[in-house]
């Protein structure tokens, strides 16, 4: 087949318009390097977000519960979840793990030991161990024990010690020292209370909660429930990336509020997203033009073989060559533009690589997967549109 | 391969055409395999309107054009392609050389049309030299006397396999010297292939044994 291009080459003259197609092939190398930016961009985001390596920064412990409004005031059963909203939270894909955060149904008294004379009311509340970030020998509980670890939130102890203990002329408590002090604590039903040891294991920036060992809530809550069932009006869900926009958008669709702070990110991120799909898009837009101009290219050079086109499929040429041919004059410059592409990339994602790095974010110096399957689609849609072009026009002329 | 025509008749000189008897027009004609056909036919009688009509690169006729018992319309394009590149040769009346080509680049185009040629380029070097073309064989096609470029394009149309040869008036430019070794040349080839070929012309001649004659 060789020869034969060769002589077509002398009858069909592809440089026509040369400066035209090379403005035409810069277009393309922009456009798909814009789409690849895009789709590296929202890789390496996803990278940041979902990754192993990035795990800490953003796996997250939600506690979820309604808002309460002025019109649900007093009544407090429309807090509750029910059991079909709990399933629907449960069945979200941004919900790894859910748990029911248990609430005593008993009274509770603590007191201070020795002479700090501090007493209170207070509750309890439980959740699955999975969901604590305090893990300890001590955390557990077995019907018959006098000792309850208790797991207080890291607030409670800020509020005291920089709140409340300054304007009282009270001393400042540290976490050891409080970790030490055995409470009473003192639990209450219909039924007659009890007494027990309570002891401090460790505080929680997780759960802005007094927290017991499910055993000993249940255990309690049989014992000296005051009444049947308590409502659940708080779950606790582990979400792999609290800034998802769909988990925002559902919290606020159904009317549930948590830790505002946590979600401050999803805005970033809808940002910066938002940016991406422009890049995207303004890649996709000129890919569009790129082709167009290729096609107008391609119909140009038929015309203006016309005659000579007419006379070798006269000649017995068969459309096949014809159509391989011009293909050929085309196809290399766009697997160069696409490797071209793919090495500026590379260049730019290394970069980009080590500037996370110095700021102990973590992603891959290579492009992902999708940047590859980005460039052998646009490579191949350029290439069908050609194909689709020439196809039409020679069949046109011979 | 049997060409084959059936009440053949062109459109434009229908009305021209009826007012005479024709062995051609209008008549049912088959062309056997491999004979030497003579069609004789003055001016204005549909010689090259004929010729294009067997090559099927015309289609205002009435009737029918049967290649292999198949009508012409029914091949595909690349039925087509085939067919022009291995069973039926042309010399067309007006050559058609490519201009922007040399006379060899011309020969060259259609033997490496197929991918293995039928002739070797020493095979076209011969042809040449008997036609006292070689000298020329390396200048643009647009350079050449009309004589030499009609040895060009008898030269591409043998440089091919074919079961057919089609020649419209292809020594009208040729002494009667260099006419003889065409038509010798020419009667070789076919006979290597077991070819035929049907050939038109404005008179009678001698630089054939035909097998059959036809007044258009």
């Amino acid at each position: 087949m060789r020869p034969f291009f060769e002589l077509l080459k002398k009858i069909i003259h592809t440089g026509i318009g040369r400066s035209r197609f090379l403005m035409a092939s810069v277009g393309l190398g922009i456009a798909m390097l814009l789409i690849l930016v895009a789709i590296q961009v929202h890789s390496n985001f996803n990278q940041l977000l979902y990754s192993t390596k990035n795990q800490n920064e953003t796996a997250d412990f939600l506690v979820i519960n309604k808002k309460i409004t002025n019109a649900m005031m007093g009544q407090n059963d429309k807090s509750a979840f029910s059991q079909a909203e709990i399933d629907h939270i449960k069945a979200q894909p941004f919900v790894q793990a859910f748990g029911l955060i248990t609430s005593s149904r008993f009274r509770v008294v603590v007191q201070a030991p020795g002479d700090l004379h501090f007493a209170t009311d207070m509750f309890f509340e439980s959740v699955p161990d999975g969901f604590l970030d305090v893990k300890g020998e001590d955390w557990k509980w077995t019907n018959g024990e006098r000792i309850i670890p208790i797991i207080l939130p890291s607030d409670f102890l800020n509020l005291y010690n920089f709140g409340f203990s300054l304007s009282q002329g009270l001393p400042q408590i540290s976490q050891e020292t409080v970790k030490a002090l055995p409470l009473q604590v003192v639990i209450s039903g219909n039924t007659g209370s009890e007494q027990f040891i309570g002891r401090v294991a460790g505080f929680s920036d997780r759960i802005s909660s007094f927290l017991v060992p499910a055993s000993f809530m249940n255990w309690a809550n049989e014992k000296y429930g005051t009444t049947r069932e308590a409502p659940t009006s708080r779950v606790i869900i582990k979400t792999p990336d609290p800034s998802n926009p769909t988990l925002v958008k559902f919290l606020d669709d159904n009317g549930y509020t948590t830790n505002q702070d946590k979600l401050k990110f999803s805005k970033t991120r809808l940002i910066v997203q938002t940016i991406v799909s422009v890049i995207g898009f303004f890649g996709l837009i000129l890919l569009f033009f790129a082709m167009l101009v290729f096609s107008m290219f391609i119909q140009l050079i038929i015309a203006s073989c016309k005659k000579e086109i007419q006379l070798l499929v006269m000649l017995g040429t068969a459309p096949g060559q014809l159509k391989r041919y011009l293909l050929k004059q085309f196809v290399p410059l766009y697997i160069i533009i696409g490797v071209v592409c793919l090495l500026l990339l590379t260049a730019l994602q290394c970069g980009t690589a080590a500037i996370l790095a110095k700021h102990d974010m973590a992603v891959s110096p290579w492009p992902g997967a999708g940047v590859f399957a980005g460039t052998v689609l646009v490579l191949g849609l350029v290439y069908l549109v050609n194909l689709l072009t020439v196809n039409r026009y020679v069949n046109k002329e011979s | 391969m049997q060409i084959q025509i059936q009440h053949l008749m062109p459109i434009p000189l229908k009305d021209k055409l009826l007012q005479r008897t024709s062995g051609i027009w209008n008549q049912d004609v088959t062309f056997s395999p491999g004979s030497f056909v003579k069609i004789k036919a003055p001016s204005g009688t549909g010689k090259t309107t004929l010729v294009h009509y067997l090559y099927h690169i015309r289609y205002d006729y009435t009737g029918t054009v049967l290649v292999d018992n198949r009508p012409w319309p029914a091949y595909n394009k690349n039925e087509l392609a085939t067919m022009r590149q291995q069973h039926i040769s042309v010399i067309f009346q007006d050559l058609r050389l490519f201009e922007q080509l040399t006379a060899a680049e011309n020969i060259h185009l259609k033997r490496v049309m197929l991918p293995n040629p039928h002739c070797s380029e020493d095979k076209i070097q011969d042809m040449a030299a008997r036609l006292n073309v070689t000298h020329v064989l390396q200048q643009s096609s647009k350079t050449l006397s009309y004589g030499e470029r009609q040895r060009i394009a008898i030269i591409r149309a043998l440089s091919q396999p074919f079961q057919w040869l089609l020649m419209d008036e292809p020594f009208s430019h040729l002494d009667e010297e260099n006419t003889r070794r065409a038509a010798a040349l020419i009667a070789e080839e076919c006979k290597a292939r077991n070819a035929g070929f049907i050939l038109t012309d404005l008179d009678n001649d001698q630089h054939f044994s035909y097998d059959v004659h036809y007044q258009l």
